[in-house]
């Protein structure tokens, strides 16, 4: 009868430290999002912490804000090009390096990766350079080439990993009962490394909304993006305003991950 | 009348220039309604075999022909062929129904056939009430039979079926043999079946093509590849069997099947009698005799009155059987002997072996390396 309790475990002190290590490691990378979250609401003149008192007349402020609602526009159309573009050529390029063995192929491997080994700022540098002569500096085509460049890891990533965990006897088998490579590709392989798939193009599309140095090195005074309207108004004023788009945005990105979440299963597809 | 189904003439794979051939100038003709094995080690060919049959890889050299047309270069999914992976390779992401749709869709079938076909066809395997399910919901042996039903919903030209039983526990694969063969006598589907596992080809199988570094060693009824292997290696792989040497004496009269009974003498050891095909006489000749056809007595002259002495080097005790090693000379034979109430034969016990003509197969082709 008393069998249970003689199992009963001790006090552990480990766990309750566990918990505030925890705790402490999630207050460290939250903490700048919080404070942003509060001072977008704090009734300061300048940019400043503690806040003196509280108001919503930073986000009244917000939609008349034309910078901001031209960046927004801007940084929309682009990342929404860059996540189809780069999904168009990402997913191609990801079956073609797990399916087939050819001469080039760690080479091509290491070409798409690159972009993330290498300092944005160099990329950058050198875009603008290369731009010129193209007449691309200033136009949505320079952003999104540059914006494609650096997201199309992510997307061959994530559909690598997908890939690998999948079973290529099914192709064969749909192969033989009668499907052609297109309608494989459409009705099976699509369909089990979607969740690599999305993956990819959520990370795409929130890198690309997300991303300030190559916007501003193409296209500073032509078309700027919304982080680059940011770090403008940043440098003129500072008064709350940014704050309380910031935490527009972040809502945003939650948004996107949430409703992919619950839609596809973002989770499954990462882990 | 039967007809031949599937002509395969000079099939060759070779992966790369300077390799070895896979699958090495392969002929085999495979009639209406049978299903054949293709059986050997691993890495004999048998699966390379079946992929290019499946039209999932290309041949070096060599035809492949159905129902008399040839097929070699036609597209896989041009050849109305029904397959089971090993790893039955249903789409995870459809249910049982539609994955057994499938190839119907593809053939563009009428929505209201399909139905009645995939209804139809999952009752064959005793699934049909499974047909809403999510097929990793499924247990092994549940999977492999939607994959069987899958495969012939389609009324496919050949059946291939790729180690399909490997993934399941051994219990659950002699259930699923007589299922599947049982299925495959009612539909008549001509089937290709690769294992590595003997019992599974000689169970289920109307011809076994034994196959050993991308030849075909023997193709045959399962009765022929065990009671008269062609070569060492098939009487080798085929269960178990003892090796003799023997110098073939006189030719003592005709046994059953065009085959002649011989004197031989083995190793010195005194003459015996043995079968084998004719105009052996003055070879020599590689003896094969199966384990439980060797007859053991632990005194002499009561097996017969020639016996080979030696010493018992092993008993291993299953219950029913009795598992018996004997040293003679060199050579260590296998015995196997059902069990009585009586003494049983211990280690280091002499014992006397001897086996009747009709047991005793002589290899045609004369041994290797040995004096004429």
């Amino acid at each position: 009868m008393s069998e249970a309790r003689l199992f009963k475990p001790r006090f552990n002190p480990a766990k309750p430290a566990f918990g505030i290590l925890v705790f402490l490691l999630y207050l460290f990378l939250l903490a700048p999002l919080l404070i942003v979250f509060v001072v977008s609401f704090a009734s300061n003149q300048y940019l400043s912490f503690p806040p003196e008192g509280l108001t919503l007349k930073w986000y009244e402020l917000l939609p008349a804000e034309s910078t901001f609602m031209n960046g927004m526009k801007v940084s929309l159309i682009v990342a929404i090009a860059v996540t189809f573009i780069v999904l168009v050529l990402g997913v191609p390029a990801a079956l073609a390096l797990d399916r087939f063995d050819f001469k080039a192929k760690a080479a091509v491997q290491s070409f798409f990766l690159s972009p993330l080994l290498i300092p944005s700022i160099v990329l950058a540098l050198g875009m603008v350079l290369l731009f010129g002569p193209l007449e691309l500096n200033n136009t949505y085509a320079g952003i999104i080439i540059g914006h494609v460049a650096i997201t199309i890891p992510f997307v061959i990533r994530t559909t690598l990993m997908s890939l690998a965990t999948t079973d290529t006897s099914c192709e064969a088998a749909a192969r033989i009962l009668g499907a052609d490579s297109w309608t494989v590709f459409r009705r099976i392989t699509l369909p089990i490394i979607q969740p690599g798939v999305i993956a990819g193009g959520v990370i795409a599309f929130i890198v690309s909304f997300d991303e300030a140095v190559i916007s501003l090195f193409v296209a500073e005074s032509g078309l700027p993006t919304l982080p680059v309207q940011v770090l403008r108004y940043v440098e003129n004023s500072a008064d709350a305003a940014v704050a309380a788009l910031s935490v527009i945005l972040i809502l945003i990105s939650l948004a996107v991950v949430v409703i992919v979440e619950r839609v596809m299963g973002l989770r499954k597809a990462v882990s | 009348m039967t007809e031949t189904k599937l002509s395969i003439k000079d099939l060759t794979k070779r992966y790369a220039a300077g390799l070895e051939p896979a699958v090495d100038r392969l002929n085999m003709e495979v009639e209406e309604g049978h299903l054949v094995a293709l059986l050997g080690p691993s890495g004999c060919g048998k699966t390379t075999t079946l992929r290019m049959v499946a039209g999932l890889m290309d041949p070096t050299a060599g035809s492949i022909m159905v129902d008399g047309k040839e097929i070699t270069h036609t597209p896989v999914n041009k050849r109305g062929m029904g397959m089971v992976f090993q790893s039955y390779a249903l789409f995870p992401h459809m249910n049982v129904e539609q994955n057994v749709a499938f190839g119907l869709q593809m053939r563009q079938t009428p929505k209201s056939e399909q139905k009645k076909r995939v209804a139809a066809a999952l009752d064959m395997v005793q699934l049909g009430h499974l047909g809403k399910r999510q097929t990793k919901e499924l247990s092994g042996g549940q999977q492999q039979r939607i994959a069987l039903a899958r495969a012939l919903v389609v009324e496919p030209t050949l059946l291939l079926l790729d180690e399909p039983l490997s993934n399941l526990d051994a219990k659950l694969r002699e259930t699923m043999r007589s299922e599947i063969r049982s299925i495959q006598q009612r539909t008549r589907a001509t089937t290709l079946f690769v294992t590595h596992d003997q019992d599974e080809a000689l169970d289920m199988a109307d011809r076994i093509a034994v196959m050993n570094g991308g030849l075909i060693e023997q193709f045959g009824s399962p009765t022929e590849v065990y009671e008269r292997p062609r070569t060492h290696f098939v009487a080798n792989f085929i269960g178990q069997a003892n090796f003799l040497t023997a110098r073939v004496g006189a030719d003592t009269g005709a046994a059953p099947v065009g085959e002649r009974y011989y004197k031989i003498d083995v190793d010195g050891f005194g003459q015996f009698g043995a079968v084998g095909v004719p105009g052996l006489t003055g070879s020599t000749h590689e003896l094969v005799i199966r384990p439980h056809r060797l007859n053991v007595s632990l005194h002499p002259g009561v097996v017969g009155p020639e016996s080979i002495a030696g010493t018992i080097e092993r008993v291993s005790y299953t219950g029913d059987a009795l598992a018996v090693a004997v040293r003679v000379g060199e050579k260590s034979l296998q015995a196997q002997l059902l069990t009585s109430s009586g003494d049983l034969p211990r280690a280091g016990e002499t014992a006397y072996l001897s086996w009747v003509a009709e047991d005793a197969y002589l290899l045609p082709a004369p041994a290797k390396g040995l004096p004429e």
